[in-house]
């Protein structure tokens, strides 16, 4: 499920879920790290939109531009996995708790897609649908990966946090749809090659029909979907309004 | 903030001054322990019989009303149902809790696990292309021996554990080994019945030898893993004298 990233309600800084006021937060090592860590997944996320622009300029078409882009969506977006287990395991200070379980969400659904869909059935990865999600993931994690260092550096332009708490409201649907095309483009060919099945009988007794799974997938986008996006809208609500409070009396 | 009250605790003799202020909060609807633990306990006991006896609906039209050719497939119908129906003996004739009730959604969520975990392992173990273990009578028979031993020693630390309570206190005590064998486990462990809880279930994956078991047992294990170290942090909290060597749940391990 795409999204702007839920991490973090009221304050500035991304990680850091408290009052705006004088934060403890991380020490200044531990600072260090993450804004390496953070500018780094900008810098993959840009590598990943430049080379689209590229593919398409020199293809001149917007199809089948998967290929060009492969290896460092599978990169960074497997990375973000790396990011959500210290948050897990409280290597990252102060997180808000419900933050951690959407975020998880988000990162099992965006790295389930990455492998189990457009990386398992290859007949997939010439969908336009593809396209969709790439575009709409690259756009939101280049946004939120720059909100979390600017904030780690205490500097946060007004646009970047107007720009990740407002874009989703178009990125998180397209990414929505593209997953759930591509998902749908897939079934035939799973269907059909018995991808990830298994039947009875066997000396586990266990059987698992893939097809049915990715149904049951599609299915559940249903009740979350909402849930996820009225949730930012509200974040939004929160985040946007507290900074006018703060804008007025000056 | 704090603890709250114990239902046996007198105002008058309360620590504190002339006046006191009494917080009370609202715990919603509850349902009492004891109907709790039936209702989780029957569902599991009806379910597994749809599937041991397969019904119409289950395994299609063809199929229905006939038995298995394997006896391990008996086997484990007798064993399922045996512990259930020793739960249920245990909830109504042993288990003395020490609070009475327990919100009432989470009788919703505990019977959807209870009784969903037991359809999808029944589906499995009934199903007509059920595969036997592949060390045949060998394997069923440890399995077997193991799970009555485990049933036996959960069964005797459920009455210890009551008997603790027989007076009707409802304040803790620290159990200790007693004559009889099975619970020497407690030399070693804060909560063997937990223990031996797991124990069945393994014995259970073994005699059956199915993934769904196995996962289920994974879960139980889990889940009392957690419950044993609650447990066990609270004796450590309360005991000053409690038994430094003891464990959670595994001797020596966890």
């Amino acid at each position: 499920m795409a999204a702007a990233g839920s991490g973090g309600s009221r304050a500035d800084n991304g990680y850091g879920g408290q009052q705006a006021r004088r934060r403890k937060g991380p020490g200044a090592l531990a600072t260090g790290y993450l804004v390496i860590y953070n500018v780094v997944m900008t810098a993959g996320w840009l590598v990943i939109a430049v080379g689209l622009v590229r593919a398409y300029l020199a293809k001149g078409s917007y199809h089948s531009l998967y290929y060009s882009i492969e290896k460092p969506l599978k990169f960074f977006q497997t990375g973000a996995l790396l990011e959500e287990y210290l948050l897990i395991a409280k290597y990252l200070p102060g997180i808000v708790p419900s933050s951690v379980v959407l975020t998880a969400f988000q990162v099992m659904s965006r790295v389930f897609l990455t492998w189990a869909v457009t990386h398992s059935v290859k007949e997939v990865q010439t969908e336009d649908s593809v396209l969709l999600f790439v575009v709409a993931w690259t756009i939101t994690e280049i946004i939120r990966y720059s909100f979390y260092t600017f904030s780690l550096l205490n500097h946060l332009p007004y646009l970047i946090k107007w720009a990740r708490y407002t874009l989703f409201i178009v990125l998180y649907p397209m990414g929505v749809s593209g997953e759930l095309l591509t998902i749908y483009a897939a079934l035939p060919f799973v269907r059909q090659s018995g991808l990830y099945s298994i039947s009875l009988p066997n000396k586990y007794n266990f059987s698992f029909d893939y097809y049915t799974f990715l149904i049951l997938v599609m299915i559940s986008y249903i009740p979350i979907f909402p849930q996820l996006y009225f949730h930012m809208l509200h974040q939004r609500r929160k985040v946007l309004s507290h900074t006018e409070e703060h804008k007025k009396p000056e | 903030e704090g603890k709250s009250l114990r239902d046996e605790e007198i105002l008058q003799h309360l620590p504190v001054g002339t006046t006191a202020t009494l917080y009370f909060k609202d715990l919603g609807p509850q349902i009492g322990w004891t109907t709790v633990f039936l209702i989780e306990y029957t569902g599991p006991l009806f379910i597994y019989f749809v599937f041991y006896f397969r019904m119409t609906f289950v395994y299609g039209l063809d199929e229905r009303f006939t038995s298995s050719p394997h006896p391990v497939v008996n086997l484990a119908c007798i064993c399922h149902s045996f512990h259930y129906i020793k739960r249920l003996i245990e909830t109504v004739f042993v288990h003395r809790f020490s609070r009475g009730t327990m919100p009432l959604r989470n009788i919703v969520k505990n019977c959807l696990y209870y009784w969903g975990f037991a359809a999808w392992l029944a589906y499995y173990i009934n199903h007509p292309l059920y595969t036997p273990p592949s060390y045949g009578k060998k394997q069923i028979n440890f399995a077997v021996i193991m799970f009555l031993l485990c049933e036996a020693g959960n069964f005797s630390i459920h009455v210890a554990l009551s008997d603790l309570r027989r007076n009707g206190s409802k304040t803790c005590k620290i159990p200790y080994p007693t004559k009889n064998p099975f619970t020497w486990l407690f030399f070693f462990v804060s909560c063997p019945n937990y223990t031996y809880e797991v124990g069945t279930w393994i014995s259970f994956t073994i005699m059956t030898q199915c993934v769904p078991v196995g996962l289920f047992t994974l879960l139980c294990f889990i889940q009392m893993t957690i419950w044993a170290k609650d447990k066990h942090c609270t004796y450590l909290r309360e005991f000053k004298d409690y038994p430094s060597h003891r464990m959670p749940i595994i001797p020596f391990l966890l």
